[in-house]
């Protein structure tokens, strides 16, 4: 899990004021933040720090541009990273919620929320890092229990070795400044799209601020007909799913039900507010036309996100929906 | 042209500028498909540190195996084209992997999995046999331009320098203009027909020599 903090201060002044449920971790810790336990992985940098009751894990020494994860050891229900509640609008979305499957565990919120508001639906993680989940186990409250599990492998990798099928795929996989190419090409989305159950969904964290956001859009799209974007302080969720676009008034009746049934702690009903959509054919200013669908041929990813795409406008929301 | 001097050696500055250039051009296509490689692994064995311990594992070994036959070879045959044919060798199993790596990617992860033995078998198909036969060049090129054993250091420095050259070029180009532009299967089609025109070079240098 990563957050974009490069871009979050004008998502995060927007949505403070027009959102009650801004708490970012660090506005709510108290006292002096201190290095726990820093390690090197196969794969990364991994620190945790503690702050008040917090744990952070980030994945470099500058921990101001790679936290990845945030836990509040007081409460592990809480999502304290601001994105990471939209991950969970794919619950309004989904036919049925039996099975999630999260690519990209990191600190492992997403999941552990899901889990702990759906305990009889499967939860499956799959995270690249052993020392991650090590990490994870340690300080972030993760442990061993039914219906919960953690595999260890490259995420596109353990899409092709497995036929299981799930109603919800999270994607997540961002590891600070590396984007791995492979699981953001047309290739990749339709493995995904093999491992849906019908009416499921994605749900994928995207960084907007660079071109790279721009071709994402245009691939996921290329696969999945219908895109939703959700604006998350900064960040972008994105879900995608096939078949006819759901209408305003029926995925506000789906949020309100699916809140209530689970009890959720933040409400889905809510996040709708953020809910944005781009014309069919993805035009309007809001994605760059020049932007090309990536595949595994072509796929510069390092490239794209070294441009910066400043000046990206959203539509205003649907006027009928919440 | 070319022809004066020693028995073997080639002499002559547009016969000596060949063999450099394509010392140039050869150790560019080199590493840049090693770069490359990654982009024909990455979406079977994972983006990881095992699969570019892999790549370059296999690339060294080419490079080994290369500068022992390739220096055998020339000892017996010190003849321009023994380059030539390597290099055209190369360029033709290249122009094969665009439209064979994925299948054959999928097989050795279904049938060996993506572990480090799945990782250096898939590394080796790809590059293993391209790579040696680009490995001869270097000291067949040494052997060919040397002319007495007194300039043995500065040749053979020249050579490997200019090759190395080649090879910090090929990396960077590849990386930073050519994956971003074109297209991981187009470019190893150019780096095909680089290898093809480096091949025919040494080919009508091994005729000139005559």
């Amino acid at each position: 899990m990563y957050k974009f903090t490069r871009s979050a201060l004008w998502g995060a002044a927007f949505l403070a004021t027009s959102f009650g449920l801004w708490s970012e971790a660090h506005a709510q810790a108290q006292g002096p933040r201190s290095l726990v336990e820093s390690k090197e992985s196969l794969y990364n940098n991994i620190y945790v720090y503690k702050q008040g009751s917090y744990y952070d894990m980030t994945f470099g020494y500058n921990r101001r541009l790679y936290t990845e994860s945030s836990y509040n050891t007081l409460d592990d229900r809480e999502l304290p990273m601001f994105y990471t509640r939209f991950m969970t609008t794919s619950l309004i979305y989904a036919k049925n919620v039996t099975s999630v499957l999260e690519i990209g565990f990191g600190g492992g919120r997403t999941s552990w929320y899901l889990h702990r508001f759906l305990p009889d639906m499967s939860v499956t993680s799959v995270e690249l890092d052993p020392g991650v989940e090590a990490m994870a186990r340690k300080y972030f409250g993760i442990r061993d229990e039914p219906n919960f599990k953690i595999a260890n492998s490259d995420g596109r990798l353990y899409l092709q070795k497995s036929k299981d099928k799930y109603d919800i795929i999270l994607i997540d996989a961002y590891r600070g400044p590396f984007v791995p190419f492979h699981l953001l090409t047309k290739e990749f989305y339709q493995l995904v799209k093999e491992h849906l159950n019908e009416g499921g969904v994605v749900a994928q964290n995207v960084e907007p601020s660079t071109m790279l956001f721009d071709s994402a859009v245009k691939t996921i799209h290329s696969v999945f007909p219908q895109e939703d974007f959700y604006l998350a302080e900064g960040n972008v969720v994105t879900i995608a799913y096939d078949g006819p676009p759901r209408s305003p008034d029926e995925l506000n009746k789906s949020a309100e039900d699916r809140t209530a049934q689970f009890k959720l702690r933040y409400p889905l009903a809510g996040m709708l507010s953020q809910r944005r959509r781009l014309p069919p054919d993805i035009s309007g200013g809001t994605i760059d036309p020049s932007a090309k669908v990536l595949t595994d041929d072509f796929a510069p990813v390092e490239t794209l996100k070294a441009v910066e795409n400043h000046n990206r406008k959203w539509p205003d929301q649907e006027p009928n929906t919440h | 042209m070319a022809g004066s001097g020693t028995e073997y050696s080639l002499s002559g500055g547009a016969a000596q500028a060949t063999v450099l250039g394509n010392a140039f051009f050869v150790g560019s296509v080199l590493m840049g498909f090693e770069m490359l490689g990654s982009r024909y692994l990455f979406p079977y064995f994972g983006g990881g540190i095992g699969t570019w311990a892999g790549l370059i594992s296999t690339v060294l070994a080419a490079l080994t195996i290369g500068y022992f036959i390739g220096g055998a070879i020339v000892d017996r045959h010190p003849s321009p084209r023994v380059i030539a044919v390597s290099s055209a060798v190369a360029a033709a199993y290249l122009a094969l992997v665009p439209v064979s790596a994925d299948p054959v990617m999928e097989i050795i992860l279904n049938r060996i999995g993506d572990g480090p033995a799945g990782i250096l078998i898939a590394s080796s198909i790809l590059l293993l046999l391209p790579l040696s036969f680009l490995g001869t060049f270097s000291p067949v090129a040494v052997r060919l331009l040397l002319r007495s054993t007194a300039e043995t250091g500065r040749i053979a420095g020249l050579v490997y320098g200019i090759s190395t050259i080649g090879n910090i070029f090929g990396t960077l180009f590849t990386t930073f203009w050519l994956i971003p532009t074109l297209g991981s299967r187009n470019i190893t089609y150019i780096y095909a027909g680089v290898l093809a025109l480096s091949a025919l070079s040494m080919f009508i240098l091994g005729r000139a020599r005559r």
